[in-house]
């Protein structure tokens, strides 16, 4: 077993590559718990693929990855995992997002009789005509429970913004219309597709001795390596933005903004980038940025603007989210703050404190055995290390950030998407 | 169990959960009082005023600062209900010392600054700072006009003050848009003065810290010196003090929004004196609606298809059941329907052994995790604490292992439906 070890976090990773090609991480770590993720790199963006041994395209249904991701649980003895694994006392659930789907379980007890059935609904997937259908229904009101969030259809609205062809302008459950031509065929054309083991990994964290683990785990793998490859397409994307502004009513006290950033640089390193823009984000809107300061004191912002950088290997975008009454006025200090920052540079002790923050919540990643699972599991689809945010934190200067302001806080890569409450309407 | 309590002064406690299981610490002041509706705005208000700025941070900034100093550390505060009190919540969440690039003693650092924050704040002449009253009377009303942006909480707290009215328990955490134009400088500092010198005071330190060095610390702490003496002044709710009467009707509420998913809230009571009720309720609440093996789940999400979120929630304080779920609108009748047919099935013992079975694995796995997240802990510690109980988590899965089939349908045969409330557009 190959052994990342990271001083300063104090923790080590064990990592293995199994023979028929699937990765397997233990991060262990001085707790009662046990926690176990197993990941596809199969999410909403995967709409268009040529299957194994195959030159014709498949195109699919959206949602198709999170209709999946519901079926898993399904067992040709009419029993459903997620049952079962909560009759052991474990925690047993599943997500999809855009570029992955992930099954996981967590206990502190009955770790190996859980292993045994999460191993084996992973691996021999049952679906039916009667238990497709019975799904849908479920589904729609999943999808319709989504759309009643202000957040999810700003962040939506965002994405509709940015990306003219990109697959992340689709909604990772899809539509009631998508979810309603997904059948039990195309579900098992997907799952061969992209639950393959060259094309997954399982990541343990918690109270693992790791060899025994990895034993355990070797044991019950019963999945064979692929000859030919799935062969994804993704829409081609221009650089310029799709639209540059989108507002939508819905019921909420206060109008909520995203400010986002289209970023077409796909190739430079993801890991310093992505620590530098966390400086950024304190620096320019953090709590004790004149914008957050300015802003409260005169009760035209109460909480502090969340900036995140969010990334993968097709897209790259920095959004920046705030609650306001005051949208066109903070929209424009937002702008000028960002401006002064690039003309006048940033300060020396400013760049420091800001720094010590960010270290700090770099630290606090490794405190849950869930964060860091699933944490290693979207890096590694991204295609980067989690332990690198440590080396790339000392290596980080100043000039750099600067760099990073100037090249990806664009204008015209820039834009918003507002929700409002709903106006008032006279009968 | 890691923790020890031990008092300051009267009123006053500190309890230590020595850990080095964790990356962070966490330190916290509580402070409770009973909910009334003349004081439950005031109450919201204090932690605004409060995080404004302290005598040696005087301003936003500089404790926004001090905390990204300290690596991030998060200060917050908040309000919560539990039974018929209201709990002011103070916290600083940190990494450890071990964790520092410039071996600062973090912890320390942060405890000092939380203690000036809750009981420093900037007064001239026992008046709190006027400049920050209307800001944060602002800050109040759109956290309180903020419930409808959550509908899956707004409907459940519709449902609560259906069922409770405008007293204690049905009051909103948050308070009344109408009360803030009542509050001036002198009334709210005068009830901040109040609050400080006579309600119950709970600091809790997570982390690498033992209870002789705790102890040395909150002693000389100046501002802990100037705190006197007190009478704890709350409501205690637990399992013995709920009583309640069958509601001969039941309340059926429903309420219009531009929402796409109806949410229902169906509120229940338990008039039960059996032993051993609160962990009874836990289980019995557990078969109902807790977890993917619960009735709500398998019956009327998974073989009905009629939600996606169906679960129920037991408030222990109030021994209370609060079934909720977000469904098709028209399907409201249908769902009420098949809810009260799961209601009927526990009462007539309908259900198996490996139903109370899956129901506890699930419960006492959920206890066992208590000890193994800090935040949870404390939780867990702040709960036992008000409630006067100090159960270990050990103790209290021997109490969910000892409820019995016979246990649960009594106390089903006493739950009685209070209040169906729908949100529908």
């Amino acid at each position: 077993m190959q052994i990342v070890e990271n001083s300063k976090i104090k923790e080590k990773l064990f990592i293995e590559k199994l023979s028929n090609g699937i990765n397997v991480m233990i991060l262990p770590k001085k707790t009662r718990k046990k926690y176990i993720v197993w990941s596809a790199n199969f999410g909403s963006i995967d709409n268009k693929f040529y299957a194994p041994g195959e030159d014709v395209l498949t195109t699919v249904p959206d949602g198709i990855a999170h209709y999946l991701e519901h079926k898993m649980f399904e067992q040709e003895n009419r029993k459903n995992s997620l049952d079962v694994l909560t009759s052991l006392g474990v925690e047993a659930n599943a997500y999809t997002t855009n570029d992955h789907t992930a099954f996981l379980f967590e206990c502190t007890e009955n770790f190996d009789e859980a292993l045994d059935e999460f191993m084996n609904y992973m691996q021999n997937p049952y679906f039916t005509d009667d238990n497709v259908e019975k799904e849908r229904g479920i589904i729609e009101q999943e999808i319709m429970m989504y759309d009643d969030y202000p957040e999810w259809s700003i962040y939506m609205n965002a994405m509709r913004c940015m990306y003219k062809a990109n697959e992340m302008n689709i909604d990772v459950a899809g539509s009631k219309e998508s979810i309603s031509k997904i059948d039990k065929e195309q579900l098992y054309k997907v799952y061969d597709a992209f639950y393959r083991p060259d094309n997954m990994i399982i990541v343990l964290c918690g109270n693992f001795e790791p060899k025994e683990a990895l034993e355990k785990i070797k044991q019950k793998m019963t999945l064979e390596p692929y000859e030919e490859e799935t062969r994804r397409v993704y829409n081609k994307e221009p650089d310029e933005i799709n639209q540059k502004y989108i507002e939508k009513e819905m019921n909420i006290s206060m109008p909520s903004v995203i400010i986002g950033y289209k970023d077409n640089d796909l190739k430079s390193d993801k890991v310093k980038k992505d620590i530098a823009i966390d400086i950024l984000g304190t620096l320019l809107f953090g709590k004790s940025s004149d914008f957050f300061k300015n802003l409260y004191e005169c009760g035209k912002i109460f909480s502090e603007p969340i900036i995140n950088y969010e990334f993968s290997k097709t897209y790259a975008h920095v959004l920046i989210q705030l609650q306001t009454n005051y949208v066109e006025d903070v929209l424009n200090i937002a702008n000028s703050q960002i401006e002064n920052l690039k003309q006048n540079g940033i300060n020396d002790e400013d760049f420091q404190i800001a720094k010590k923050k960010v270290y700090g919540n770099i630290v606090k990643d490794y405190n849950d055995v869930s964060t860091i699972a699933t944490g290693i599991v979207s890096d590694y689809f991204k295609g980067i290390n989690s332990f690198d945010y440590f080396e790339e934190f000392n290596s980080l200067n100043k000039e750099y950030v600067e760099k990073i302001l100037k090249e990806t806080f664009v204008e015209d890569r820039k834009v918003i998407s507002v929700i409002k409450p709903i106006s008032d309407k006279k009968d | 169990m890691n923790k020890v309590s031990f008092e300051i002064k009267q009123g006053i406690k500190a309890h230590c959960i020595k850990t080095d299981s964790y990356k962070t610490d966490i330190t916290c002041v509580i402070i409770t009082t009973p909910l009334k509706r003349e004081t439950v705005t005031k109450n919201a208000l204090i932690p605004f005023m409060l995080r404004r700025g302290s005598n040696n941070f005087p301003s936003l900034y500089l404790i926004n600062r001090e905390m990204e100093n300290m690596y991030g550390a998060s200060f917050n505060c908040g309000i919560d209900k539990m039974g018929d009190n209201v709990v002011l919540k103070f916290y600083i969440e940190s990494i450890s010392n071990e964790y520092a690039l410039n071996n600062e003693n973090i912890l320390r650092r942060n405890l000092e600054s939380l203690l000036d924050i809750v009981f420093n704040p900037i007064q001239k002449n026992g008046l709190l700072n006027e400049e920050f009253l209307q800001t944060e009377k602002d800050n109040l009303r759109k956290v309180i006009e903020s419930k409808i942006d959550d509908k899956d909480l707004y409907s459940f707290d519709a449902c609560i003050a259906a069922m409770y009215g405008d007293d204690k328990f049905g009051l909103y955490k948050y308070g009344y848009v109408e009360d803030i134009e009542k509050i001036d400088i002198k009334n709210i500092s005068e009830y901040y003065n109040f609050l400080i010198q006579n309600s119950k005071i709970d600091i809790f330190i997570s982390g690498n810290i033992d209870e002789k060095e705790a102890k040395d610390f909150l002693n000389e702490n100046e501002n802990i010196k100037k705190l006197k003496p007190r009478t704890e002044n709350y409501i205690l709710n637990n399992e013995f003090t709920e009583s309640k009467q069958i509601v001969e009707n039941i309340k059926e509420v429903s309420e219009k929004m531009d929402v796409t998913q109806g949410k229902l809230v169906i509120g229940l009571d338990i008039s039960s004196n059996i032993d051993n009720l609160q962990a009874t309720g836990l289980v019995y609440n557990a078969i109902l609606g807790d977890g993917a093996n619960s009735m709500m789940f398998q019956n009327v999400r998974e073989k009905a298809s009629l939600a996606y979120s169906a679960k129920s929630t037991f408030v222990k304080q109030k021994m209370n059941v609060f079934i909720r779920c977000g469904i098709q609108i028209e399907n409201y009748q249908k769902a009420v329907d098949l809810i009260k047919v799961q209601l009927d099935n526990i009462k007539n013992g309908k259900f198996e052994e490996d139903d109370i079975q899956n129901a506890k694995t699930y419960l006492i796995s959920g206890i066992r995790n208590i000890e193994e997240e800090q935040d949870t802990e404390v939780v867990y510690y702040i709960g036992q604490e008000i409630s006067k109980t100090n159960m270990s988590p050990d103790e209290y899965i021997e109490k969910i292992e000892k409820v019995s089939k016979e246990d649960i349908v009594n106390l089903a045969n006493s739950v009685s439906i209070n209040t169906i409330y729908f949100l529908r557009n």
